[in-house]
C-alpha cells in the first residue's frame, strides 16, 4: 500500500513540476520589446545625420551642426523618456528580460552620447570618426539584446555594426554620414520594423 | 524507499492555482492581475481568494493603483515566497528522485 501511495506521489510530483516549468516558461515568453525604440531612434537619428550631411554640403559652421545634434539627441532621449513612462504604467507584466534590456540601451546611449559630444569637443578625435565609434557600441548592443530576446538575427546584426565600422575607420569623409545612415535604415529601422510585425503576430495568436 | 510524509510539503503553495500563481510570479518582475489570470486560465473570483491566501502569507505583495483612472493591482513575489517556492520545487524533486 505505502509503494502504491509513493509511486502516486512520484507521478504526481513529476506531473507537477512539468506544468510548473511550462507556465514559467510562458511566462518569461511575455513580450519584452515591440522595436518601436529602433524606429524610433533609427528615424531620428537618420534625419539628423541627412541635415548634418545637407549643413556640411551648404558650409554651415561646425557649431551649428553640434548645436544639431545636441538638440535633436537631447529632446528625442526627453520625450523617449516620457512616452516609456506611460507605457510602463500600461505595462501588464515586469519582466527580469526588460529590465536587462532597458539597462543595456540606456548604459549604450550614454556612451554614444560622452564619444559623441565630449569625445569632438575635447578635439580627441574628427568629428566624423562618431560614426564608427558608435557602430561599434551598436553592434555590441545588438548582440546582447538579440541574446536576451532569443532572437537569433537580432544578434546577428553585430556582424554587420562591425563590418560597417571597420570600413568607416578605414575609409573616413564625408559619405561617411549617408553610409551610416543606410546602415542605420537597414540595420536598426528595418529590423525594428520586423520587430513590431513580430509582437503584433504574438498578440494576435494570445488573443485566439 | 523512505515514505512520503505529506506534512513536509507547503500548504500554502500546494494548490493547482496557488502553484501556477508562484510559478508565474517568480518568472517575472511583477505582473497585473489580468495577466496572471490570462497565464493560468483563472476565473476573477477563484484567483482573488488565492492571492489573498499568499498575500496573508505574505508570499506576495500587492500593490494598487490607478492608471488612467482605472483601478490596477500589480502583483510581486517577496523573499520569503520565493524561498517557499524553490523549497517547494526541492520537495517535488526530492519525491521523484527516491
Amino acid at each position: 500500500m505505502t509503494d502504491i501511495a509513493n509511486n502516486l506521489s512520484t507521478i504526481k510530483a513529476e506531473e507537477e513540476i512539468s506544468v510548473i516549468k511550462k507556465i514559467m516558461e510562458d511566462s518569461k515568453k511575455a513580450i519584452v520589446d515591440n522595436g518601436w525604440h529602433y524606429i524610433y531612434w533609427g528615424s531620428i537619428v537618420t534625419a539628423a545625420l541627412i541635415t548634418n550631411y545637407l549643413m556640411v554640403v551648404y558650409n554651415i559652421s561646425m557649431n551649428s551642426q553640434g548645436m544639431l545634434w545636441f538638440i535633436s539627441m537631447t529632446s528625442a532621449a526627453i520625450l523617449e523618456g516620457i512616452i516609456e513612462r506611460k507605457r510602463e504604467k500600461h505595462a501588464k507584466v515586469k519582466t527580469f528580460a526588460g529590465r536587462l534590456l532597458n539597462t543595456l540601451w540606456s548604459g549604450s546611449g550614454i556612451c554614444m552620447f560622452i564619444l559623441g559630444f565630449a569625445g569632438t569637443l575635447s578635439g580627441a578625435y574628427n568629428a566624423i570618426m562618431i560614426f564608427p565609434l558608435i557602430s561599434i557600441i551598436l553592434g555590441s548592443a545588438y548582440l546582447i539584446s538579440g541574446v536576451i530576446q532569443q532572437v537569433k538575427w537580432l544578434s546577428a546584426l553585430c556582424i554587420f555594426w562591425w563590418t560597417g565600422s571597420i570600413l568607416l575607420l578605414l575609409y573616413p569623409g564625408i559619405h561617411s554620414m549617408l553610409v551610416f545612415a543606410a546602415m542605420i535604415v537597414c540595420f536598426q529601422i528595418i529590423p525594428g520594423v520586423l520587430l513590431f510585425a513580430k509582437s503584433k503576430r504574438e498578440l494576435k495568436l494570445r488573443a485566439v | 524507499m523512505t515514505d512520503f510524509n505529506y506534512q513536509d510539503i507547503d500548504d500554502v503553495i500546494h494548490s493547482r492555482i496557488r502553484t501556477a500563481i508562484m510559478a508565474v510570479l517568480i518568472s517575472v518582475d511583477e505582473a497585473e492581475f489580468t495577466f496572471i489570470r490570462e497565464k493560468i486560465n483563472a476565473t476573477d473570483g477563484n484567483l482573488s481568494v488565492h492571492l489573498k491566501k499568499l498575500e496573508e502569507h505574505n508570499y506576495i505583495s500587492v500593490k494598487k493603483e490607478f492608471v488612467d483612472r482605472k483601478p490596477v493591482t500589480r502583483y510581486r513575489i517577496t523573499d520569503i515566497g520565493r524561498k517557499a517556492f524553490e523549497d517547494y520545487i526541492k520537495k517535488l524533486e526530492s519525491i521523484i528522485k527516491r
